[in-house]
């Protein structure tokens, strides 16, 4: 091809612009020796380029005929969207230092080699840990490979090999070691039979302390790691032998980085070479320095924790060498690091919550035990309180003392609880739970049982009062209300005034967590419904419709054979269901449901906020709260109407505690709202945890009847008022507010965010 | 009547198929069998309830007669109709008054399938009355001792639309059924799909695996049922992989990232 027909070409593919003649021959020259074909080829991208940059294009123009000895011409579209990507993400250089270097890179990447990133892959992996696990295990990406037993930190990419088929089986084995340490126990709570246990346990792990004891503390972190490993390697080919007969024939690089010049590197090597499966037999290794039961153990997959642990200190007394000094092996690449530290925090957490949880399942359960002996309980424990603070509770949770001596029998021990000397056996989950506790854990609480019937005595779960005065900014409405005085039987007039208040928004990661938390529940909920959306059936056996219902007919000739008066059902009609819903969900903000109350709430509300997206019913959010009749405060998170967008999202997050329950106010408000909507079906869903209370004379019987009013009015209005509540003594002034069947007692906290979508979808189909 | 003699015979069931009892659901049933009381049987797809039907209506001798049921499932479906045969109007029994006449086990699988009026003809039949009222011929029909009527659905996934209504439910003894404990499974997929031991308990991890993953999106773990049918694709010389996978994961899920997941678990366990 000419260069004068090139140049042609080139300018009526730029065209409106006019470039310098001088560069477009100069970048036009190479293609000269290219057949003409290809020539076409290039200089079709030519207009996707051009406008995005002139000088990327004439690098393009220099370089492409150089990219095509090894690029095909099926990849260069390829290869020139990834330029572009960069140039618009990185700028000009990278873009050009793209295509003159990396393109041997870039090829072997087409080709399926080098590195291989978590992100690409985490969403297979992550179901398959937990899977092998059967726990809900996290993955995250971090610099190292560790885990605090909650979560497995693997690295963000893996590029060992070359193939990405081998980084893959790479990650695969790095979780399962990982969680072949949470599941044979390597990360010791407690001190081992004949072993020194230390004092500080409380906030960090018996492990850490035991291996800092050592002079050298890496030393023993080492050998136990790796004794740890030999046991890991044990129960990984019992429990997933496919993986291990894989990952056996995988070539792992050595990457111990020191030498095998020392005693100890000597021995530890070894034994990284019998865990890697490429050395010397276990036996060898181990037999000169433990007797032969130990090993044996090693080497039947019979050792355990406690045995690692003691075996650690013998082997530490005969391979350190005081006079010199250890360099830390860096750990085998699937082994990872320990790091007890972030164990220890781990426990300490799972801890704290599992202590809560029990003891708010404690003191349900404290609430439901007859009336008598509870009274006499919290009469008890209050003259406790009150007197010295140090006398013991007469509560107290021990196992059952004929059980207690016969060893293998304690597990299967049933739990007692005494109160006053009397004995109760405990119900089957709670039971199970306090097990669980005290075989991570070891003992209970001792003050678990009294905060227990602390809370119970307070008679619901009620927390400390939080602060939350900085959290929202008025709205300038102030709106008044009439409320019922039963006294009088009639309205005080004006009597209460409702701030319209605005939840500041705030930033967390709290709607994430809990859509992940429930991932599996929302994926649900999304499908059922969808299912409730306006749907189009086929409905049969109907007076009049499009199609004739043939099995009808028959049926109907036949009953008219047999003497019977035939049915005039006969048709077929395609029936549309329209859902024509609007809602407002009012949430109780009083300080009592402060802690995992509140949490429950505003993960219901996220769950309910996705599903309803999903369904297309209106719905607003506000929650409610304030201190006397001056000052009752109504939250905005979502108007009706309003898209749910980030900051809506950010405002659940927002709910927080606050002051106290006047019901009547934002139930008529809400009513107002709703009064205004056309709609077929008005919901109002009040969410809260216990009576309507304020802090002046708003209680009792009093509050209940003003609030009975207010839901009457909305009734009168045509619009109906529905009930979730989780207070245990519901069920007395419930029915009498709401009526039967508007309201629901949701018995254990931690389901309120599985129920409350079932509610609705019951409610509303 | 020839024809429906010959109908049930049909449905006796003469070899005793395999059922390996969990607890003390054989006694419990056949002492509510004793005492006329229906029965309903609920737990997740594929953990047996229907192989435990079969083993009742084997062990009592009696007929069972099946009913799938679906949203289309209308009263006469259940308890007959007239039709036209030679221009003339014939009644012809449906399987509910077919077991009420023979005195047989009528066993209505997936009752929450079938719409709530429909549902409703079973009331007066369970419960002390065990009457079938047939409208179409004015007919009352008190069933016999020997019959027993049993239903069973899934509370897995069933949708709030679709629930039993407290008055059905009422009339039932429940039983409770779910996948057996791991060494029970182990054995019963060993016998019914015909292989080793190893093998079988391989299978049950692999059950055990998926059925964790409910909170990652999957509705169901595998079943008692796919395994076997996994370990019968093996025993056909299948390699255990593809036998997994078209037996097991495949029919789980359409969801990519969990077949995947499914797919390198089969792949660590074998």
């Amino acid at each position: 091809m000419k260069l004068a027909a090139l140049s042609e070409q080139f300018y009526s593919l730029v065209a409106p612009d006019i470039p310098n003649e001088w560069d477009v021959d100069e970048v036009l020259e190479p293609l000269l020796d290219e057949e003409e074909s290809i020539c076409r080829i290039i200089l079709d991208h030519v207009p996707v380029i051009w406008p995005v940059s002139h000088s990327l294009c004439y690098d393009f123009l220099r370089l492409a005929p150089g990219a095509l000895q090894s690029l095909s011409i099926v990849q260069l579209p390829e290869w020139v969207g990834i330029t572009l990507d960069m140039y618009e993400n990185d700028g000009l250089r990278s873009a050009q230092r793209f295509m003159q270097n990396d393109l041997t890179e870039y090829l072997s990447r087409l080709k399926g080699m080098g590195g291989l990133r978590l992100e690409k892959i985490e969403k297979k992996l992550l179901p398959y840990i937990r899977g092998i696990a059967r726990d809900t295990l996290q993955i995250t990406a971090a610099r190292e490979t560790y885990t605090d037993t909650d979560t497995i930190f693997i690295p963000a990419e893996l590029s060992v090999f070359r193939g990405e088929e081998e980084n893959f089986l790479l990650y695969k084995l790095i979780l399962a070691y990982q969680w072949g340490y949470i599941r044979c126990g390597t990360f010791l709570g407690k001190a081992p039979a004949g072993l020194p246990a230390y004092s500080n346990e409380e906030n960090t792990l018996w492990l850490r302390n035991f291996l800092n004891d050592f002079p050298e503390p890496s030393l023993a972190r080492d050998l136990y790691h790796l004794l740890e490993a030999i046991r890991v390697k044990h129960f990984l080919t019992r429990e997933l032998p496919g993986l291990m007969r894989a990952a056996a024939s995988l070539p792992l690089p050595d990457n111990s980085g020191t030498m095998a010049t020392s005693q100890p590197h000597a021995f530890l090597h070894q034994l990284r070479q019998c865990i890697t499966g490429s050395g010397t037999d276990l036996e060898k290794v181990l037999s000169p320095h433990l007797n032969r039961d130990e090993t044996a153990k090693y080497l039947q997959g019979k050792a355990t924790a406690d045995d690692s642990a003691r075996n650690t200190a013998i082997l530490y007394e005969r391979l350190h060498n005081q006079h010199e000094e250890y360099t830390p092996l860096s750990p085998l690449l699937f082994q990872g690091r320990m790091k007890l530290q972030a164990v220890a925090r781990a426990r300490c957490e799972r801890k704290a919550k599992m202590e809560e949880q029990l003891t708010d399942m404690m003191a349900s359960y404290l609430l439901n035990i007859s009336r008598e002996k509870r009274d006499a309980l919290l009469r008890d424990e209050k003259e406790k309180n009150d007197g010295s603070a140090l006398a013991e509770s007469d509560i107290s949770l021990i196992m059952d003392s004929e059980f207690i001596n016969t060893a293998d029998r304690e597990k299967d021990a049933p739990l007692l609880v005494t109160i006053n000397n009397e004995s109760l056996e405990l119900p089957e989950e709670l039971d199970a739970f306090s097990r669980e506790f005290m075989d991570e854990f070891g003992d209970l609480p001792a003050r678990f049982i009294s905060s227990a019937a602390g809370k119970a005595g307070r008679g619901g779960f009620s927390g400390e009062t939080e602060d939350g005065d900085n959290k929202e900014k008025s709205l300038t409405d102030t709106l008044v209300f009439d409320e019922w005085d039963y006294r009088r039987q009639g309205y005080r007039k004006n009597w209460c005034s409702l701030h319209m208040k605005e939840l500041t928004p705030i930033h967390t990661s709290f709607i994430r967590n809990t859509l992940e938390k429930y991932h599996g529940l929302s994926i649900r909920l999304r499908h059922q419904f969808e299912m409730m959306r306006n749907q189009e059936r086929y409905v049969k056996r109907q007076r009049e419709g499009d199609d004739i219902d043939f099995d009808a007919v028959v049926e109907s000739l036949s009953d008219t054979r047999a003497g019977l008066p035939p049915s005039d059902r006969l048709f077929i009609r395609l029936k549309r269901d329209e859902r024509d819903i609007a809602v407002i969900f009012l949430v109780d903000m009083s300080n009592s449901t402060a802690g995992w109350v509140n949490t429950a709430l505003k993960e219901s509300l996220v769950l309910m906020t996705e599903a309803l997206e999903v369904l297309g019913d209106r719905y607003g959010i506000y929650g409610f709260s304030g201190m006397r009749r001056s000052r009752c405060e109504l939250f905005h998170v979502k108007h009706i109407g309003e898209p749910y967008g980030e900051e809506v999202k950010e405002r659940i997050a927002a709910i927080a505690p606050s002051e106290y329950t006047r019901m009547g106010p934002p139930l008529r408000h809400a009513t107002e709202t709703l009064q205004k909507i056309d709609a077929k079906v008005r919901l109002i869903i009040t969410l809260t945890d216990g009576k309507p209370e304020d802090y002046d004379d708003y209680k009792g019987q009093y509050a209940i009847e003003d609030t009975r009013h207010a839901l009457l009015e909305a009734k009168t209005a045509g619009i109906h008022p529905f009930c979730i509540t989780i207070d245990h003594k519901a069920q007395e002034y419930m029915q009498h507010m709401y009526g039967p069947a508007n309201y629901i007692f949701v018995d254990n906290i931690r389901k309120l965010p599985l129920r409350m979508p079932e509610i609705y979808r019951a409610l509303t189909s | 009547m020839d024809t429906a003699q010959q109908h049930l015979a049909e449905h006796l069931i003469t070899r005793e198929p395999y059922y390996l009892a969990t607890g003390s659901e054989i006694e419990i049933a056949l002492s509510a069998y004793k005492n006329g009381l229906p029965l309903l049987l609920k737990g997740p797809t594929g953990c047996g309830k229907t192989r435990f039907m079969q083993y009742l209506a084997w062990k009592l001798q009696r007929p069972l007669i099946t009913v799938s049921c679906h949203d289309d499932l209308s009263t006469s479906d259940l308890v007959g109709r007239y039709l036209i045969r030679a221009g003339d109007a014939v009644w012809t029994d449906g399987p509910l008054t077919l077991a009420v006449r023979a005195g047989g086990i009528c066993y209505l699988d997936e009752i929450v399938e079938a719409r709530k009026d429909t549902t409703v003809v079973i009331h007066p039949l369970a419960d002390d009355r065990r009457e079938l009222p047939i409208e179409k011929r004015g007919e009352i029909l008190t069933a016999p001792p020997e019959f027993m009527i049993a239903v069973s659905y899934n509370p897995g996934y069933q949708s709030v639309l679709k629930d039993l209504k407290p008055s059905t439910r009422q009339r039932f003894a429940a039983l409770s059924f779910d996948y057996p404990k791991p060494a029970q499974e182990a054995e019963i997929v060993c016998r019914e799909g015909n292989i080793d031991k190893t093998l079988a308990d391989d299978l049950v991890k692999l059950a055990a695996m998926t059925r964790s993953l409910k909170e990652s999106g999957l509705a169901e773990g595998a079943s008692t049922r796919l395994l076997i049918q996994a370990g019968k694709l093996y025993n056909d010389k299948i390699d255990i992989h593809t036998a997994c996978r078209t037996g097991i994961v495949e029919p789980l899920t359409d969801d990519p990232e969990l077949l995947a997941a499914m797919q390198e678990m089969v792949s660590s366990i074998f």
